[in-house]
């Protein structure tokens, strides 16, 4: 009973890390650059929401528009202002250049808005749990869970039905291929920026939820964001998808078992050590990860 | 007549700098600097711009006369014995990284050529730090770091005016003990069978990890029984395992060592589980600050926490009540055991230079080792401020507090232990969140 | 004898850098009796240990175009080395840092091995999890102090065998003796034949192999020098502040800070990481210690340093050294 309380649990978690890791994985596929800023959209689309909530009054989830909305602009200035320019140099700079775009977004928010924690009081789902039977899950998480699959459901979409989305896809898989294809590339990296952000602003609102506001709060999600991405393989939405169920399922079952059995261990003090190394083993054994196709 | 005008330019030039040279000379004879590295950025900056402003406060009412202060100090407007001397604290932000805190500890006692040290919070700064002015034979007195084993390092230069982690757990099993005999105020004797199980998760730093294994040991003194105990590691983006083997474990006491960010997401987490223990504690840090209750709000109501200080204690103590009104005033928040702490060790430091007489640092030395604040120029509920040869105040003693529900909807931090200080009936059992 | 001249040898550097380095040397050498305060010092002593870090990053990170980040690791290695066998058996530094070098070779291979199979970004963010799964180790791990992290007890000053000084300025030489050894290690490097089986993988992984070179065992041998430099450091990093804990040797932060100060001042070339950490550590240090203490502007200090770090990485990406031999170019 608890083992498949605590796998249900790690799903609802899973598919918010996923949701999370999606526009990291988007930006990632079709221009190969590792966005270390991708907590901080996180944090900007957390702080939006809280203060379109309290300011204005309304609802947090009514307030997931202007979250994606600010994540797609965040995106495109991010774009046009600093990582066109480091697109000329090798990976190592580019690493660095979106590393400092991490840290001058988070000070810039802990200048603007202060270092106070912020929770969201209000709401139609805040505080309030579903119980069935002698499991009980939070409503908030429930919602969160449902608009992830929603978000990716529509990205699937965009990249596989669309037009837009084609050309997409055939830049990330071949970029000379596609620019003699009359699809510009610069474009392309623009709307991956776009669809990065937005479902980052888009998660960051349903983060907010149900989690503390707060300048450095990007930096715990980055590093899972990252494992998830690598695990799935880059590029791969179906990858990113099922790696950060997995992650969600590793975080919570494993501490969940090893106390049922006695083992020490395998305590929640570890349980991001786990995923961790189970992404070390998995990229070991598949270079590419889950479902990646290139190395 | 140019001529003329030139000489005069630079004569006046002269003059001013001479008068510039000499002020800053007089300011500098008339001044005693302490160097205070308190984290001011980063993840702790909260706790540190609390702490700088506590700090200051202090500073201000021992340097200016404070009418309406009933602590001798406040009429100072100096100290005394070293001729009306002002103190200036210079802040360092050590940002939480030991390294730094030594760097920066090395800066203020060369560069700055500051009289003693205050700070660090975080007991692994404050490790480095206190290494730094060991070496260098500067006196430090430490305001707010809890773990016990800085004071048994034998250390010559360092002395703390806050009690320790070990006083506080030991008070934590007083008050269940006092559950069971019925001392609390307003709750009858409560069988022990009733309480007697106790889960606790605690950070794993060195501060939460020091906390469980403590706790384990008091546990086994008092004759209670740990069904669960966790660490989890603070920065972690999910607790809900963590949450959900405390819940399963169905302990009667929940015990917490937890940070400010931790201890929201860990009651937020809780609530959604509808976890329902008879009483909630935790261990300081996280559930005393005044944010803890700024974004949590009524969902603290009966969370009991360890402190040093209540605001409450206005009530059976006048100068806590004055000097919490002027901080209140000032910064819109109450005192908490962290701010008040540092006002003592402000308090702590007018002291010993009073009585040093001077700035040499063998009379500082001399002076802390024999310096006796008595405890009605305290803020604190403490017997005063003496230190051991250890360098522990040995006078200083904890409290525990509760969250409590106003009828206007507001939450007021009440004090349940000491028993003898107690200002309202506990809430028992925990009335969970409905 | 011969690799020691090659080692000294910088005939194939202009005469500019040739009289810079000499100057530079000068200036290190007679820095501590100039009279500047001890604050001044320590940022120097951090920017030579920072210098060291960098210099042992190159290899695989400069030279090896490897995108390595989970060099901290190393240095809690080289660090909990030195301070458990003096807290245990109180063995001198002298002997202990050599075995800590030892141990953070042998586990580079260990973890070498698997992790060039992988490429690119995998590897990179491979690289980070081994470091965080080593940290949360030694934050569990009970018999290392776990996050209470271990204390070294103080010696009379001064003390030659375990390295412990009241002084700032031994510290000062000390670290600059071993900055010295790791210039000119590097300077032998760069002309080595791994060096440029290195340069030619950096460029074409797969013309490389084809003409007969083992990509994977170059990128492993490069990974264990730049694992021995930092563990080196690490050692150094232990005598001096007296106190490790796992946060402060072993956090991503300063994986991050050693391969982002290497960075910016130019990979793969000599005077990069020189630079690079002449350039961070001073801002970081000083910024941090001028503005963090007034209210009003938390964060401003991170903020001028984050600017930058990108302006740098979008308009040379190949560092400040590139920078400057871009106007060197143009002035000729």
């Amino acid at each position: 009973m608890m083992i498949l309380d605590a796998l249900l649990q790690g799903i609802l978690m899973g598919l918010l890390f996923a949701l999370v890791a999606l526009g990291l994985n988007v930006i990632f596929g079709v221009m190969d650059i590792v966005n270390f800023a991708h907590g901080e959209f996180l944090m900007i689309g957390m702080y939006t929401t809280y203060w379109t909530s309290v300011l204005l009054d309304i609802d947090p989830l009514f307030t997931l528009p202007v979250a994606a909305l600010v994540g797609i602009l965040l995106g495109l200035a991010s774009y046009y202002g600093l990582i066109k320019y480091l697109l000329r140099g090798p990976a190592i700079a580019q690493l660095f250049g979106t590393f400092g775009l991490m840290l001058f977004l988070r000070y810039l928010a802990q200048f603007l808005f202060g270092i106070d924690y912020r929770i969201i009081q209000k709401g139609v789902l805040i505080g309030k749990s579903l119980s069935l039977g002698p499991f009980i899950f939070d409503w908030t998480k429930i919602a969160a869970a449902a608009l992830s699959l929603l978000s990716f459901g529509f990205v699937y979409y965009f990249l596989h039905k669309t037009k837009l989305g084609k050309a997409l896809r055939a830049t990330s898989i071949n970029k000379e291929a596609a620019s003699y294809m009359g699809i510009q590339t610069d474009q392309m990296n623009a709307i991956a920026w776009a669809i990065g952000g937005g479902t980052v602003g888009i998660a960051g609102g349903l983060l907010a939820n149900f989690y503390y506001v707060y300048p450095t709060v990007g930096l715990l999600f980055v590093m899972i964001a990252f494992a998830c991405v690598a695990m799935g393989g880059f590029g791969s939405i179906k990858g990113v998808f099922f790696a950060g169920i997995l992650i969600g399922i590793i975080e919570m079952l494993f501490p969940v078992f090893g106390q049922q059995i006695g083992w020490e261990f395998l305590g929640p003090h570890f349980k991001f050590t786990l995923v961790y190394l189970a992404y070390f083993i998995i990229v070991v054994v598949r270079p590419q990860g889950l479902f990646g196709w290139k190395q | 007549m140019i001529k003329d005008r030139g000489f005069f330019l630079s004569f006046l030039i002269m003059l001013l700098s001479l008068f510039i040279i000499s002020t800053s000379l007089y300011a500098e004879e008339k001044e005693i600097k302490i160097g205070v590295l308190y984290p001011l950025s980063g993840a702790a900056a909260t706790i540190g711009r609390d702490l700088q402003r506590a700090a200051e406060l202090t500073a201000e009412i021992i340097n200016n006369k404070t009418p309406g202060v009933d602590i001798p100090m406040a009429q100072w407007g100096g100290i005394p014995n070293l001729g009306g001397a002002k103190i200036k604290l210079i802040f360092v932000d050590h940002r939480g990284e030991p390294d730094r805190g030594a760097d920066l500890a090395k800066r203020l006692i060369l560069d700055d050529k500051v009289v003693g040290l205050m700070g660090a919070y975080h007991s692994s700064v404050t490790k480095t730090v206190s290494a730094v002015a060991e070496r260098y034979g500067i006196p430090m007195i430490n305001d707010s770091s809890t773990s016990p084993e800085l004071t048994k390092r034998g250390l010559k230069w360092f002395w703390r005016t806050t009690p320790h982690d070990d006083y506080f757990n030991k008070d934590l099993f007083e008050l269940l003990k006092g559950l069971t005999e019925g001392k609390v105020k307003g709750v009858k004797a409560v069988p022990k069978s009733q309480i007697k199980n106790l889960a606790y998760a605690c950070e794993n730093t060195e501060w939460g990890s020091n906390v469980a294994k403590s706790l384990e040991a008091y546990a086994k003194e008092y004759g209670f029984n740990i069904v669960k105990g966790i660490l989890y590691t603070a920065n972690s983006p999910d607790l809900t395992s963590e949450a959900k083997t405390l819940t399963t474990a169905k302990p009667d006491a929940m015990l917490f060592a937890s940070y400010l960010s931790d201890s929201l997401l860990m009651i937020r987490t809780l609530k959604s589980m509808k976890a329902s223990p008879r009483f909630f504690w935790g261990q300081d840090a996280g559930f005393e600050m005044a944010d803890f209750t700024k974004t949590l709000g009524t969902d603290t109501n009966g969370v009991l926490t360890r402190t040093v200080f209540i605001a409450k204690i206005a009530n059976v103590k006048k100068v806590a009540g004055q000097v919490n009104a002027l901080y209140k005033k000032k910064y819109g928040d109450d005192l908490t055991g962290a701010t008040a702490r540092s006002i003592v060790g402000v308090q702590a430091w007018a002291y010993v230079l009073n009585k040093a007489g001077s700035i040499d640092r063998k009379a500082i030395q001399k002076a802390c080792n024999e310096i006796n604040i008595p405890a009605n120029e305290l803020v604190m509920p403490w017997a005063g401020v003496k230190f051991d040869a250890t360098g522990q105040n040995i006078l200083g003693r904890g409290l525990i507090g509760q969250y409590q529900k106003t009828k206007e909807g507001k939450i007021d931090l009440e004090i349940i232990y000491p028993f003898d200080l107690a200002t309202a009936n506990m809430i028992y059992p925990f009335p969970g969140w409905k | 004898m011969e690799t020691i001249k090659d080692a000294l040898d910088f005939r194939d550097f202009s005469k500019a850098e040739r009289i810079g380095l000499i100057l530079f040397t000068i200036f290190l050498l007679a820095f501590p009796w100039i009279g500047t305060g001890s604050f001044v010092k320590a940022v120097m002593i951090q920017f030579l240990l920072f210098s060291l870090f960098g210099m042992g990053w190159n290899t695989i990170g400069g030279y090896g175009g490897q995108v390595e980040l989970g060099k901290a690791q190393y240095v809690g290695i080289g660090a909990y080395t030195v301070s458990l066998m003096m807290v245990w058996w109180k063995i001198p530094f002298w002997v202990s840092m050599p075995i800590g070098v030892l141990i953070a070779i042998g586990y580079s291979f260990i973890i070498g091995y698997p992790l060039f199979r992988l490429k690119g970004h995998y590897f990179a963010i491979a690289t980070i999890c081994t470091s965080l799964v080593l940290q949360d180790i030694f934050i569990n791990w009970k018999l290392v102090g776990a996050a209470k992290g271990i204390e070294l007890p103080i010696h009379e000053h001064p003390d030659f065998l375990y390295m412990q000084f009241k002084s700032d300025t031994y510290y000062y030489y000390f670290i600059m003796v071993f900055f010295y050894v790791a210039l000119f290690y590097m300077n032998r490097f760069r002309k080595s034949k791994l060096g440029y089986q290195l340069r030619m993988i950096k460029d074409d992984e797969e013309a490389a192999e084809s003409l007969g070179i083992d990509a994977r065992w170059c990128k492993i041998k490069a990974y264990t020098i730049a694992s021995a430099f930092v563990a080196v450091g690490g050692g150094f990093m232990a005598v001096y502040n007296l106190y490790i804990d796992p946060y402060s040797v072993m956090d991503l932060d300063l994986s991050i800070k050693i391969a982002l100060m290497a960075m910016l001042g130019g990979a793969a070339s000599l005077w990069g990481p020189i630079i690079g950490a002449a350039f961070l550590v001073p801002l970081d240090r000083f910024l941090g210690s001028w503005l963090g203490g007034y209210k009003g502007l938390i964060g401003v200090d991170f903020m001028i340093y984050a600017m930058l770090i990108m302006a740098v990485s979008a308009y040379q990406p190949r560092g400040i050294w590139g920078i400057i031999e871009q106007f060197r170019r143009k002035g000729k």
